[in-house]
């Protein structure tokens, strides 16, 4: 009697373990079942074409036939290439002011429409500023593409002021083409980034500003001392996302001004894209790539070590 | 002191938001007016309402807005659902190599999109095997894939705050993993799901780029048809701005009827203060 229950008790306590074991084993396959479709996903279409790109400008390809080694020739090429250096210059000059462009009018706006004292203007004033979101980024590029024309809507309105000295083919002339573009979108405010500022706004603790409030630190000063530093995470998210972004400036030049007048508006990344589109150099565009992302990356990280203390 | 600073402010968020409304208002306006009024006052109230434009265009777009519509519907559904099974394994399994695969959704965020452009296009030529690279499935698909990082990075931080100890007791239960996420973390995340929805919706159908390399003429979506469009209207001697200007006011209304019902969602899903670094 006595046996046999010990024998019970053990075949328990074995079954206890050898089904715990079980268990987890099937939350290990559910684990990994779950995440296998976006593993397949990203495998297929980012991974691999990022191995592609990195990989590709070491070499001559046509992007059909099978790419030939080529070593360093392409960055030679490269080094000597007048035309991949005045994008760069271009793209550095659309980069400043695009980066400045992109967080700064969204902080300001977040932060006025933050001291809204009334709920529910508040809601509407963010609302109103997510409204032109609804407007197709090509139809934006294709509207101002019209704006800037020699009889576009700035030259109206310019006239209408008498300045008719002002008037220009705002996308015609090589001085101005650049930041003509860089400046498209005026006033500027990014909904998106408007938004993730508001929400640094929001977590700031009500007792933090109640205090600024007693010290008397209002307007510009509390906007300094506290309001820019606690928003300081959202600062760094939206300040990599524009870095990388400025270095993807394909469309406008491609829609508005086909990188001109000559190669006034070739911004890096429209270079490859020509490069690869219209020339078939894939092995010349991939090594562009490659330059343009360790540069994304090495602005990304110094930006983090710079924002660090 | 204080009121005046306080009408300031308003004073200049009322002109920032006229300013910002703007090209939305200049392209209703001139939507309905005939060529020669447009010429002689682009800035003016329009005098007559030449509803033809609007005809004329609609025949124009509406074929890519299908095609748009059906790739943004597909691929949101695809980003969100994938990317809500790994979020929650992410989330909730303590399994090996967790961490480190996470890094490795994490790292695409940092990959800008023109790195891979040519080689993805390339990629998705591949796929011609399947007859698929110029149809709808030949963007549907990379998009699924481009979504991914963001969606669960987001929806991550949000099971996040979902308590360990509701998970943990469908397991005593007996529950599988596969049923706690349908059945428990689905249903309390519906708000924060309709919210990487429509914030995904808004790249995707923004897209110029993949599409302009991939489709032909019959399954193009609404950006390039709106950029053929203008070079059409520009080659004719007579250029057609009211016709142009109809188009993209069409090519506003399916995110204007979206944001009418979902910009709560989209706005929350930003302000839920989940992206931040």
């Amino acid at each position: 009697m006595a046996s046999r229950g010990m024998i019970t008790a053990r075949s328990e306590a074995a079954g206890t373990v050898s089904s715990r074991r079980r268990d987890r084993w099937n939350r290990y396959l559910a684990a990994y079942l779950m995440v296998l479709p976006t593993f397949a996903f990203i495998g297929y279409f980012l991974y691999y074409p990022a191995y592609r790109a990195l990989t590709g400008g070491f070499t001559h390809w046509d992007g059909f036939n099978d790419p030939v080694w080529a070593g360093l020739d392409n960055f030679r090429r490269a080094a000597d290439d007048i035309i991949f250096h005045t994008a760069i210059k271009n793209n550095l000059i659309w980069a400043a002011i695009e980066i400045v462009l992109m967080v700064i009018p969204a902080f300001i706006i977040a932060a006025l429409i933050f001291h809204v004292a009334n709920d529910r203007a508040r809601y509407i004033y963010r609302s109103v500023f997510v409204i032109p979101i609804i407007i197709p980024t090509i139809v934006t590029i294709l509207l101002w593409r019209y704006f800037y024309e020699g009889d576009g809507l700035i030259n109206v309105i310019l006239q209408r002021l008498g300045l008719d000295a002002l008037t220009r083919f705002w996308i015609g002339d090589p001085d101005i083409a650049l930041y003509a573009l860089a400046l498209m979108g005026f006033p500027w405010v990014n909904a998106f980034n408007m938004l993730i500022f508001y929400a640094g706004l929001q977590n700031i603790p009500s007792e933090v500003m109640e205090a600024a409030e007693l010290d008397g630190a209002t307007g510009l000063r509390r906007l300094f001392t506290i309001e820019i530093p606690m928003v300081a995470s959202q600062f760094k998210l939206l300040l990599i996302l524009a870095i990388i972004n400025s270095g993807q400036n394909i469309v406008t030049p491609l829609v508005m001004t086909r990188g001109g007048p000559g190669y006034a508006t070739y911004t890096v990344s429209y270079y490859m894209y020509e490069s690869a589109v219209d020339y078939g150099e894939f092995g010349y565009s991939m090594a562009i790539a490659l330059m343009l992302f360790v540069v994304l990356i090495g602005l990304t990280a110094l930006s983090q070590l710079i924002n660090r203390d | 002191m204080a009121r005046a600073s306080t009408t300031l402010r308003h004073m200049i968020l009322v002109a920032v938001a006229l300013l910002a409304l703007f090209p939305l208002a200049l392209l209703l306006l001139n939507s309905v007016k005939t060529e020669l009024e447009f010429s002689k006052s682009p800035l003016g109230l329009p005098s007559t309402f030449t509803w033809h434009n609007f005809s004329e265009a609609f025949d124009y777009v509406i074929r890519p807005i299908f095609n748009s519509v059906v790739i943004v519907t597909a691929s949101v559904l695809g980003i969100v659902s994938i990317a809500a099974m790994s979020a929650y394994a992410f989330t909730f399994i303590r399994f090996p190599l967790r961490r480190f695969l996470f890094v490795m959704v994490f790292v695409l965020l940092l990959i800008p999109a023109v790195l891979t452009l040519i080689p993805l296009y390339l990629q998705i030529k591949r796929l011609d095997f399947f007859g698929i690279s110029d149809s709808w499935g030949g963007l549907i698909l990379p998009y699924i894939a481009g979504g991914q990082a963001f969606s669960i990075f987001v929806l991550r931080t949000f099971f996040g705050s979902i308590p360990q100890d509701l998970v943990d007791a469908a397991r005593v239960d007996g529950a599988s993993e596969w049923h706690i996420l349908g059945k428990i973390v689905v249903p309390l995340s519906i708000p924060v799901l309709v919210s990487v929805l429509v914030i995904n919706v808004v790249p995707i159908w923004n897209d110029y780029l993949l599409p302009s390399l991939l489709l032909s003429e019959k399954y193009r979506t609404l950006p390039i048809a709106l950029v053929s469009l203008q070079g059409n209207a520009q080659t004719h001697s007579s250029s057609q701005f009211g016709i142009l200007m109809a188009a993209y006011v069409i090519a506003c209304i399916p995110l204007a009827i979206l944001f009418t019902f979902l910009m709560r969602y989209y706005v929350q899903g930003l302000t839920s203060g989940a992206l931040k670094l």
